[in-house]
């Protein structure tokens, strides 16, 4: 379904390198609705991934898939080699939920040394370099809850990556972020993936598109196109991205074989521009 | 199980809970102020006079020698005030209205040597309170006849009971009942309301990705609320079987913290008992806690879940005085055993040797340990 296993143009590691991510005709119903309808993907590591669609599209639902916290009704995950749902496997694995999910009663270090044990990191200097990178470390007695809306997205994003994982989902990670702190994630998005890991980052803002190394367009549950920034801009002729989905969405192989159904996210689809106008 | 990972969860919970200080007030403050509500009840209760009048319907002598030796029998009695003011049938019952009066005794007009029938009025609104007058009548009725002229000697009765004091107060039997319930009923809500947290505010979701085990969480979680209930137990018992008499000082009378409940057993096996039950309690909360959307469908449990153990298993009235279809019915719930442990330990005596104390330790157990297991198994259950 998925245009191409995509030959990439010098994916930095040697070709033969594992798949940090693969999935076979991955599917999951929830009743009557196809969340995730057949997906194959093979990512290789070091790279940022940019999951990209309208609000229902099927992104959390993917990740929640790829992290095993969801049991495909079809279909296989693989996440570093390792079939899932592992546990064993979590612990190279990092998530940031789109809630913020953290304590509100605990303090910032206690919710970042909390998640940090149960994966085994107990090391107090590395959890504080952790803090000092989204920039929480004057605040670590602060309980959660009296922390602004930004500050609770950066200490979930530390939580998830305190354990220095190799492959980091992180879903919608920059809503309610100030710009000049998004800047930053980015670049320490980047500084992750130089050093070997593989990031998954799912947006509805086009704006951030830009940033990653590969996007992965997704509607009604099916990968629309995969491809770096340029090479999606250039095959669907067109210098933005916004115009560029909404291209890949109108082909004649994704105007969805429900087409006739009208289904929500056909709605959705023409939203999605408009959410990405901030 | 990686005790890693459990301490960790521990950690959390003992964190999280110092933090919150009305949910700590609530495993604390409450139980004591309702226990001393129920003691202070219960012990008022006792001190209340009957008043009592005797009327005389009969019209002979015998009748008259009868009401005179009673009128005395009943002076002699403690706790009985006499009104030998009343003279006549439609008073006693104006009185009784009133609430001037507690009870009339008759001597209806038919009253013989032979006939002998004796009438008792009350007013009926509150038959237990009413009832229990009764005892104390009847005593002096007992000696009245015995020393009467009527001739009949009656043998003098001793109560004689194989466990605890013959003198037992309601409040004796009750309290290892409220020291077990009370265990059961908070850590269960404290645990339901904070697992359906974790449920919603997307920190369940948050824990499952990572390495932890749904055992772990839940034996975490044990031993979180396990600790906190501990402390609880250990205040409560202390409250219930100690007693500290404060003197009088200046203006404040003296007055006694505790109830300075009779215990005849080792307060450590009751301790045992309540902490394994509540175990139970804290599995209970996070599996029920899966059939709840928000804070207050956790606190609708109550009457489904908390108010029926309160009813059946011995709180108000021995398991074999129910009926006999809510029998096994009882013999389910935890809190029954719990309960009839706690009997065992502090009225009879009973110890780590009684083969019922182990099998009610034995069954909570079981049922924490059943508990524990459902509850684990509801944790994943959230795909959404």
């Amino acid at each position: 379904m998925a245009v191409g296993p995509t030959p990439l143009p010098a994916a930095a590691a040697a070709p033969a390198a594992l798949p940090a991510v693969e999935t076979v005709a991955l599917r999951k119903d929830f009743g009557e609705i196809h969340a995730v309808d057949g997906i194959d993907m093979s990512l290789p590591p070091g790279r940022i991934y940019g999951l990209l669609g309208p609000n229902g599209s099927g992104k959390t639902t993917l990740i929640r898939l790829l992290t095993g916290l969801a049991s495909a009704t079809s279909g296989t995950v693989k996440v570093m080699g390792v079939q899932m749902p592992s546990r064993v496997n979590l612990a190279r694995i990092g998530y940031m939920t789109q809630s913020d999910g953290i304590y509100p009663e605990l303090s910032v270090w206690e919710n970042l040394s909390f998640f940090a044990a149960l994966y085994g990191q107990m090391d107090g200097t590395d959890l504080h370099r952790t803090l000092e990178l989204v920039e929480l470390d004057t605040r670590t007695g602060t309980p959660a809850q009296n922390l602004s809306g930004g500050m609770r997205r950066r200490l979930s994003m530390a939580c998830a990556l305190a354990h220095h994982p190799d492959v980091i989902f992180l879903d919608e990670p920059t809503v309610g972020v100030d710009p000049a702190l998004r800047v930053q994630f980015w670049d320490h998005f980047h500084r992750l993936a130089a050093n070997g890991a593989t990031l998954l980052v799912s947006s509805h803002v086009m704006d951030e598109a830009d940033r990653c190394d590969e996007l992965l367009f997704i509607r009604d549950g099916h990968v629309l196109a995969q491809g770096t920034p340029a090479e999606l801009r250039q095959r669907a002729g067109t210098d933005n991205l916004e115009t560029a989905f909404l291209s890949f969405a109108s082909e004649p192989g994704n105007a969805a074989p429900a087409a006739s159904a009208a289904t929500v996210p056909t709605a959705s689809a023409t939203t999605s521009p408009k959410d990405s106008v901030r | 199980m990686n005790p890693r990972r459990v301490a960790a969860v521990f950690r959390r919970i003992v964190a999280q809970f110092r933090r919150d200080p009305r949910s700590l007030a609530l495993l604390y403050v409450a139980p004591l102020a309702i226990i001393a509500l129920l003691g202070w009840v219960l012990s008022s209760q006792q001190s209340t006079a009957t008043r009592v009048a005797v009327i005389d319907e009969s019209g002979h002598a015998a009748g008259a020698a009868v009401v005179s030796n009673l009128q005395s029998a009943l002076e002699a009695q403690p706790g009985i005030v006499l009104d030998r003011s009343v003279a006549d049938d439609s008073t006693a019952r104006q009185m009784l209205k009133d609430k001037t009066l507690d009870v009339v005794v008759v001597l209806p007009p038919d009253f013989t040597v032979q006939n002998r029938k004796i009438d008792l009025l009350t007013l009926g609104l509150n038959p237990t309170a009413e009832a229990s007058a009764l005892p104390a009548i009847q005593k002096a009725l007992i000696s009245a006849a015995t020393d009467s002229a009527l001739g009949s000697v009656l043998p003098s009765i001793d109560r004689v009971t194989l466990y605890g004091s013959p003198n037992a107060t309601q409040l004796d039997s009750l309290a290892p009942v409220v020291v077990g319930f009370f265990a059961y009923f908070f850590v269960f809500i404290l645990t339901g309301i904070s697992f359906l947290r974790e449920r919603i505010g997307g920190t369940l979701e948050r824990l499952l990705a990572t390495p932890v085990s749904r055992a772990e969480i839940v034996v975490g979680y044990s031993l979180g609320f396990g600790f906190f209930a501990t402390i609880q137990v250990a205040i409560v018992l202390a409250f219930v079987l100690g007693r500290l008499q404060i003197p009088e000082l200046g203006p404040i009378p003296a007055f006694a913290i505790g109830l300075g409940v009779h215990t005849s057993g080792n307060p450590l096996v009751a301790y045992l008992l309540v902490l394994v039950l509540g175990l139970g309690a804290v599995s209970l909360g996070i599996l029920l806690s899966t059939f709840a959307r928000t804070e207050l469908q956790v606190l609708q449990f109550i009457p489904i879940v908390i108010v029926p153990q309160a009813l059946l298993t011995g709180f108000f009235w021995p398991i074999e005085q129910l009926p006999s279809l809510l029998q096994p019915v009882a013999r389910v719930l935890p809190v029954t055993y719990a309960i009839d442990g706690l009997r065992q330990v502090m009225i009879a005596g009973a110890d780590l040797t009684s083969p019922q104390v182990l099998l009610d330790l034995g069954v909570l157990t079981a049922i924490a340990a059943l508990f524990m297991i459902l509850a684990a198994a509801t944790i994943r259950r959230e795909v959404a």
